[in-house]
């Protein structure tokens, strides 16, 4: 399977490092020919998980650091977002009711909607793995029908 | 450039921000509408300019609807940007919070 790296980036686990995670991952997104209204749900579901990281893995201590990567696989983009804060419990980690009207809690629903699919899992080594994937190109047999 | 200020007009407060709302400032956004709401009897936040919007912003709007609505006051959003109204509906709050086209509107 080939995968190409668009961007690799490593920031402090800091709210300060939003915006301009956002703005390269859209230039990247940009570049990898996603179109304008995919690229602002994207930006939107990647941002969420790091400020996940940041506020809940983390704790919002601003110390730590995490890493986020963009890549295109076979039409699709994966998105990786890796961290050393300590393990998170995946099951924990689930969207919510959205008919509830409370404050809070909407981050995981945004990337549940926005992504085909992805994953949180604690690594061996310490730390957590986020991989989300997002198909920005129909498959060849979609394309040929 | 992000920036929250507001502006007192009689008995309405409008809280106008600006710029992409996330995590690094929504706190501010929360504070002012929550301040704005100690003050007046209506608070408007008027989102015109809001080129972006995270869950975390939408906390800060969601608590500020749900504690004037506790108290009986007026609130809503004003002019809200299409990014703002995206974002809205995807967390399906788009028919909860009142929007109106302009601050004269908030009182109804």
């Amino acid at each position: 399977m080939s995968a190409r790296l668009l961007l690799q980036l490593r920031l402090p686990a800091r709210p300060e490092s939003l915006k301009p995670m956002r703005d390269a991952v859209c230039a990247a997104m940009t570049r990898a020919g996603a179109a304008p209204a995919l690229r602002e749900r994207l930006k939107l579901a990647i941002d969420e998980a790091a400020a996940n990281i940041i506020r809940h893995a983390y704790g919002n201590c601003g110390e730590g650091e995490f890493v986020i990567a963009m890549r295109v696989v076979r039409g699709s983009l994966r998105f990786t977002l890796r961290d050393h804060a300590p393990a998170v419990d995946p099951a924990r980690v689930q969207p919510r009711d959205l008919s509830e009207c409370r404050p809070g809690g909407l981050g995981i629903n945004f990337i549940d909607q926005t992504m085909d699919s992805w994953r949180l899992r604690p690594l061996r080594r310490g730390g957590n793995m986020l991989v989300m994937r997002k198909r920005i190109r129909a498959r060849p047999e979609e394309e040929n029908a | 450039m992000n920036e929250c200020k507001a502006e007192t007009h009689g008995d309405l407060i409008l809280v106008r921000v600006k710029g992409e709302v996330d995590l690094s400032w929504s706190q501010a956004i929360r504070k002012t509408i929550l301040e704005a709401l100690s003050k007046a009897s209506a608070v408007g936040v008027e989102l015109s300019e809001v080129s972006y919007i995270d869950s975390s912003g939408i906390a800060a709007l969601v608590e500020g609807f749900q504690t004037a609505r506790g108290k009986g006051q007026k609130f809503a959003l004003v002019a809200s940007s299409a990014s703002v109204k995206a974002v809205l509906q995807l967390a399906r709050l788009d028919r909860v919070f009142p929007m109106v086209d302009n601050a004269d509107a908030v009182k109804g």
